[in-house]
C-alpha cells in the first residue's frame, strides 16, 4: 500500500482580482473654494426704473477630513504554513481636500480562531499590476511615505501575513488595515484651525463623518486538502490460482480520496511499475474509461524509461468530485 | 476760463451723485439699499434648558451644510419703490434646498439658466428634447416679485437654503 497526501494545493487568489464596487466618493467643492454670491435688485420710482446690488457675500470652503477603506476580497484562502500571503485593500480620500494618510496593520482581531503572523514587511502598496505581492510593490514605512491622495483619489494597498503551521481547515484568522487622516482624527466636526489643504492655501479641516478614519477587515480562511490513495492487488498466475509466480499477472486499483473543504488544483497521480515486473499495455484506466498509454490528450499515459511509471492527470479535485480509481496491470518478470 | 468752467461742472456733477441718495428728495437711483447676508442655523440652550435655533454669519463651510441667503431691500427714499424684484443666485457649488425660499408678499420664481423664470410647478427644462418640470435641485436663481410697494422706510426680503456640495 502506498498514500500520498497533498496539502493545502488552495487557489489562494481565485477572489483577488474580484474588486469591490467602491461607492464612496469625495464630496464636491474642494477645500479652500471661494463662493461668492451678490443679489440684484431691479424696482422702480415713478417711472424711472432702477436696479441696485448688494453686498458681495463669501463663504470659503474648508477641508473635510473623510476615508474609506474597503476590503478588495473578504477572505483570502490559505493553508497551514503559508507566508507573505497579501489581503487586498483599497483606501480611498473621500474628502474635498489633499490629505496624507497613516496605514496601520493589526493581525491580533478577536472573533477568529487563529491570529496571522504580520510578515517582517507587513504593508505594501500594490504598485504594479500583479495580483497579489510582487516583486514590483513598494514597502509601506510609516511616516516616511504615508500616500498623499487628492480629493477622491485612492491606492491599493496589500496587508502581508504569514500562516501559523498549527491551524486546521476552515480555520479563519483576521488581519485589519486602518487609515486615518494626518491632519487629525476624532469625532466628526473637530476642527483643526488652518490645519487644512486647500486649493489657494491653507484652510481650517474638519473632520468628517468617517472621523477621519477608516478601517476594514479579511478574513484567512484555511482551506486545507488531502488526498489520500489507497492501493489493492489481485494476483492472477498463469494455472489459475493466485501465486505471485513468473508470469503472473497483478491488478493493481488505486483509490484517491479527497478531505478537506479546499481545492486540489493541477492534481497528478503518478505510480512507478514495482521492480521486477513489466507493465501490461492497455490497461490503464481511470474510474474504469480507458486510457492510452501515449502521451496524448487523454489524461493518463505510462513511460517506459527508468523509471517505468504510469501518470494520470486528475485536474481540480474537491470533496465534491469523489474518490477516484486508477487501475493497471503488470506481469512478474 | 474754458477750462476753470470743465472744473467746475465736473465738480457739480461729482456732488450730485453723492447727495441724491441721502437727500432722497427726487425718485430714482438710490433708493433701495440691498444687503445679502450668508448664515448658518445653531443650535443654542436658553436659560430655562431649552433648545433653540439662531442664525449666525458664516464664513467657513464644509460639505454637506446647509447655509441661509438673506437679501433684504430698504427704502431710504420719500417716495414709494414699485415693482421690486430681488434676484438671488444659487451660487456655484451650492445646491438649492427644495421650497426652501420664502419672502413675504412676494411670488417666487425660479430659474435654471437666470434667464427664464417661473413658479416653481411651471418651470421646465428640455431633456432628451422634451420639456419637463425643473427640479428643485437644478434651480440656479431664486427671485422674489414684490406685490406691493416698498412704502418709505419699508423694507421687504428673500430667503433660501442651500447646502454646499
Amino acid at each position: 500500500m502506498q498514500a500520498w497526501r497533498i496539502l493545502g494545493v488552495a487557489s489562494a487568489f481565485a477572489l483577488a482580482l474580484g474588486l469591490g464596487s467602491n461607492k464612496a466618493h469625495a464630496l464636491g467643492a474642494p477645500a479652500g473654494t471661494v463662493i461668492n454670491n451678490t443679489a440684484e435688485v431691479s424696482y422702480s420710482v415713478g417711472t424711472v426704473n432702477a436696479t441696485a446690488s448688494s453686498n458681495l457675500v463669501t463663504v470659503t470652503v474648508a477641508e473635510i477630513l473623510d476615508v474609506t477603506v474597503t476590503a478588495q476580497t473578504p477572505s483570502v484562502s490559505v493553508s497551514a504554513g503559508d507566508t507573505q500571503q497579501a489581503a487586498r485593500y483599497r483606501v480611498t480620500n473621500t474628502g474635498n481636500g489633499s490629505e496624507t494618510f497613516r496605514l496601520v496593520m493589526n493581525s491580533t482581531i478577536a472573533g477568529d480562531q487563529f491570529d496571522p503572523v504580520p510578515s517582517a514587511t507587513s504593508i505594501y502598496f500594490d504598485s504594479d499590476a500583479t495580483p497579489g505581492l510582487s516583486a514590483g510593490d513598494t514597502p509601506y514605512v510609516v511616516g516616511s511615505n504615508d500616500p498623499v491622495l487628492n480629493a477622491d483619489g485612492f491606492v491599493i494597498v496589500l496587508v502581508v501575513n504569514d500562516i501559523p503551521a498549527a491551524v486546521v481547515d476552515t480555520n479563519i484568522g483576521i488581519t485589519r488595515l486602518t487609515a486615518d487622516a494626518r491632519t487629525g482624527a476624532g469625532a466628526p466636526g473637530t476642527t483643526f484651525a488652518g490645519a487644512g489643504n486647500g486649493i489657494n492655501g491653507a484652510v481650517d479641516a474638519v473632520v468628517g463623518t468617517s472621523g477621519a478614519d477608516s478601517e476594514a477587515d479579511t478574513s484567512y480562511l484555511v482551506t486545507g486538502v488531502s488526498l489520500t490513495a489507497n492501493k489493492t492487488q489481485t494476483v492472477v498466475d498463469q494455472f489459475g490460482g493466485v501465486q505471485p509466480v513468473p508470469g503472473a499477472r497483478i491488478d493493481y486499483s488505486v483509490v484517491i480520496n479527497v478531505a478537506g473543504s479546499g481545492n486540489a488544483t493541477n492534481a497528478v497521480f503518478t505510480d512507478n511499475i514495482p521492480a521486477n515486473t513489466t507493465y501490461v499495455p492497455g490497461t490503464l484506466r481511470l474510474n474504469t474509461a480507458l486510457l492510452t498509454d501515449g502521451v496524448d490528450t487523454d489524461a493518463g499515459d505510462f513511460t517506459a524509461t527508468t523509471p517505468a511509471h504510469v501518470r494520470v492527470a486528475l485536474g481540480s479535485l474537491t470533496t465534491a468530485s469523489g474518490p477516484q480509481t486508477v487501475t493497471f496491470a503488470v506481469t512478474i518478470n | 476760463m474754458i477750462k476753470g468752467l470743465k472744473i467746475f461742472g465736473l465738480a457739480v456733477i461729482f456732488a450730485g451723485s453723492m447727495i441724491a441718495p441721502a437727500a432722497a428728495q427726487k425718485p430714482g437711483q438710490g433708493c433701495l439699499v440691498v444687503k445679502t447676508v450668508v448664515e448658518t442655523e445653531q443650535v443654542v440652550v436658553n436659560d430655562k434648558g431649552e433648545k433653540t435655533t439662531k442664525l449666525v454669519p458664516v464664513a467657513k463651510v464644509v460639505p454637506g451644510v446647509q447655509v441661509i441667503y438673506t437679501t433684504t431691500a430698504s427704502n431710504i427714499c420719500k417716495v414709494p419703490s414699485d415693482k421690486v424684484s430681488i434676484n438671488l443666485p444659487v451660487p456655484e457649488h451650492m445646491t438649492y434646498v427644495a421650497d426652501s425660499a420664502v419672502g413675504p408678499g412676494s411670488d417666487i420664481e425660479f430659474s435654471v439658466d437666470g434667464k427664464t423664470f417661473a413658479a416653481a410647478d411651471q418651470l421646465t427644462v428640455m431633456e432628451n428634447g422634451a420639456p419637463r418640470k425643473a427640479r428643485a435641485d437644478e434651480y440656479r436663481h431664486v427671485r422674489w416679485n414684490f406685490k406691493t410697494s416698498f412704502a418709505p422706510e419699508g423694507q421687504g426680503f428673500g430667503r433660501f437654503r442651500a447646502v454646499l456640495n
